[in-house]
């Protein structure tokens, strides 16, 4: 069996947000919408604050919340440890949104084709068209539009409906075909990790071994997928030193 | 305005069949209410959820469920009253609480149905809820509570019941011409009252009230289980949550009751059939109702107060001194002042109807309140990683939507109003 997991090495992480770039270009997020979001934190009184960051993509909860509260069961667990949302199933209750003590789910408030706000360029100017081939951004990885996995489910890429709920997939679209998470593959300092951990020869299961290691609100008893090394979870006293993004 | 008095040989009882000039007017503002909901609607549809004032929570710093969650779980709790006085009525034989049974039982499916609509609007895809919410239903979700049972179980059985108990007055009303008669030849459907039938229909509405009694106590608790299991929201988790919104439900429930009761004995002059009894009965119901309900926000203040944690106190502080103090504050006014002033009145035994009237309008106030109390701040101060705090003000899509489905309700009460009795009719002495 395959068990897909991911390593947050704290210890490496400089807040450099590659991976919130790369996953918003890998899954054409979106405005507002964060799949992949790096906290930011301050602690401490001036002068002795402490910067830290901290990486947060969906945790893809081994007993996941979001889950068990599905009306529809859009909301699903794949055999292999990904936990992803049937978009053509969802309804857009958002009460897996109510119920994700993370934050990860994020909801298409907007008509698709107005999700990414006005671009500034005429894209329909002919000599751009010319150069571009007539297409407009965003740019869409077309594998998107495939359905993945044994169910054959529509589970991959953003903004396909408007009305439904949304969230990191590990990238499922490129794990089936043996790539990394777009994250995971951005990451320039290597503080993202992926792979199988049921297989005790996979690089993240070496990296993770004998390596003390966290995981975010484990007294929730949700046992994320996500595993932290290196670091101290964020204490209550940390600052998020950003303002919400509230522009959809 | 009474066109029909030379064709028929005696008038509909209260007032049924004959629009007066007044009744025009409460359906023309209802209408008007209706349709400025349904445009509100169409805009959200148009544009999507971004015309409302509900984002994501978390990057966002938004609720993701607001005004709409807050309206649905007010609704339902409102249908509370109907059933549960019905079924009282029938099942201790509370005579002087007959004129108000079919009013109240048309108040919960009104509600009801209400309830059941702002679920749908809050839906990002309402029409694939019709259809998933039933074909992939899940009964682990807290949700399936609140669709399935609410929504179908006891909306269902209160028409059925609604049914039962109107079908001797149908039948009354079949034997007399009228304009309506073919209705009622449909409604009665082939009963006519004999002592053999009514044997039989008042056996199954017994039965029948007894099986709605504990499917309103699950189906009330199902939609504070939605909340009260949720680990990961605090100000959510909690054993009270169930109990507490069983009994809001009857408070904002019992409240209207007692603003509608008034209304018709008013306008149908209907003084000796909802006479001071009823209000005397339902006034003390809903101050019982009231102090129990204010001792659970007692208990709830002193939790969040003594030793809370981290987050929790953040919720408690939002709650009682910070930006949402003035909703909290309020609403506990609104419910404290009218259990004061009912418990008065039941001291010195001097029921003023126009005093409950008000405590009933104030109560669904202040039941208003506390429903959006629990659905918004847990969502905007009550992340557990280190978001910044969010804040969640109503559009004026929400405010228009939400106007539409009062104004609906009013529009369905009126009409209902003007097509059969809404006071059981005394029965013909033989």
């Amino acid at each position: 069996m395959t068990r897909y997991a991911m390593a947050v090495d704290l210890n490496r992480c400089q807040g450099c947000r590659a991976c919130v770039e790369a996953c918003k270009i890998e899954n054409n997020t979106p405005n507002a919408v964060f799949w992949m979001h790096v906290f930011r934190l301050e602690e401490g009184e001036f002068p002795n604050t402490k910067m830290t960051f901290l990486p947060r993509p969906c945790q893809h909860c081994n007993n996941a919340p979001c889950v068990k509260v599905c009306p529809v069961g859009a909301r699903y667990k794949r055999e292999d440890g990904l936990v992803l949302t049937d978009f053509d199933r969802c309804i857009g209750c958002r009460y897996c949104e109510v119920a994700c003590p993370y934050g990860v789910n994020f909801f298409n408030w907007r008509n698709p084709e107005e999700a990414w706000g006005e671009y500034q360029i005429p894209f329909d100017d002919p000599d751009l068209a010319s150069v571009t081939g007539g297409a407009v951004p965003p740019y869409k990885n077309p594998d998107h539009d495939l359905r993945h996995g044994p169910e054959q489910r529509l589970t991959s890429g953003s903004a396909h409906f408007k009305g439904v709920i949304e969230k990191c997939t590990f990238c499922v679209h490129r794990v089936e075909q043996g790539m990394l998470p777009a994250c995971v593959d951005t990451c320039p300092v290597q503080a993202l990790r992926f792979g199988d951990v049921e297989d005790e020869d996979s690089p993240i299961s070496r990296f993770l071994r004998d390596k003390e290691s966290f995981q975010l609100l484990e007294e929730l008893g949700t046992d994320p997928s996500v595993v932290y090394v290196g670091g101290n979870p964020p204490s209550s006293h940390a600052r998020e030193i950003e303002r919400p993004l509230t522009g959809v | 305005m009474t066109v029909a008095h030379s064709r028929v040989n005696e008038p509909l009882p209260q007032g049924v069949g004959r629009l007066s000039r007044r009744w025009f007017l409460v359906v023309g503002l209802a209408t008007a209410g209706t349709a400025i909901g349904v445009v509100g609607w169409l805009v959200e549809h148009e544009q999507g959820m971004v015309a409302t004032g509900m984002r994501d929570v978390g990057t966002m710093g938004g609720a993701t469920w607001g005004l709409y969650i807050s309206m649905v779980v007010y609704f339902v709790g409102v249908s509370f009253a109907g059933i549960t006085v019905a079924a009282l009525i029938r099942l201790f034989n509370l005579e002087h609480l007959k004129g108000v049974a079919r009013m109240a039982e048309l108040l919960t499916v009104v509600a009801l149905l209400l309830g059941a609509l702002a679920i749908v609007i809050d839906l990002g895809q309402p029409l694939r809820g019709l259809v998933n919410l039933f074909r992939y239903a899940r009964p682990q979700s807290p949700f399936f509570g609140t669709f399935s049972l609410v929504v179908s179980g006891y909306l269902f059985s209160s028409l059925v019941y609604l049914y039962l108990t109107s079908r001797p007055d149908a039948a009354r009303l079949a034997a007399k011409p009228s304009k309506l008669r073919p209705l009622y030849r449909v409604w009665a459907a082939g009963y006519e009252d004999t002592p053999d039938q009514r044997a039989r229909d008042r056996r199954v509405t017994f039965w029948l009230a007894l099986a709605i009694l504990p499917l309103l106590i699950v189906a009330h608790s199902s939609l504070g289980f939605v909340f009260g299991l949720q680990v990961g929201r605090p100000g959510w988790f909690g054993t009270l949550q169930a109990p507490a919104f069983v009994v809001l439900a009857g408070v904002s429930g019992i409240g209207h009751l007692i603003v509608l009761a008034a209304l018709v004995r008013r306008v149908l002059h209907e003084e000796h059939r909802i006479g001071m009894e009823a209000f005397t009965w339902l006034g003390r119901f809903l101050m019982l109702l009231l102090f129990v309900y204010l001792y659970f926000v007692v208990v709830e203040i002193f939790t969040a107060i003594y030793q809370p944690t981290v987050n929790e106190q953040r919720i408690g502080d939002a709650l009682l001194t910070g930006e949402y103090a003035p909703v909290f504050w309020g609403s506990v006014a609104a419910l404290a002042l009218p259990a004061v002033g009912l418990a008065w009145m039941a001291v010195t035994r001097r029921w003023r109807i126009g005093w409950m009237v008000a405590f009933g309008a104030l109560v669904n106030l202040g039941a208003i309140g506390k429903r959006f109390l629990i659905v918004a701040p847990s969502q905007t101060h009550g992340q557990l990683l280190p978001y910044p705090v969010g804040t969640y003000t109503p559009s004026l899509v929400e405010y228009a939507v939400v106007l539409g489905l009062f104004s609906l309700g009013a529009l369905l009460i009126a009409g209902f109003m003007k097509l059969f009795p809404i006071v059981e009719m005394e029965e013909a002495t033989p």
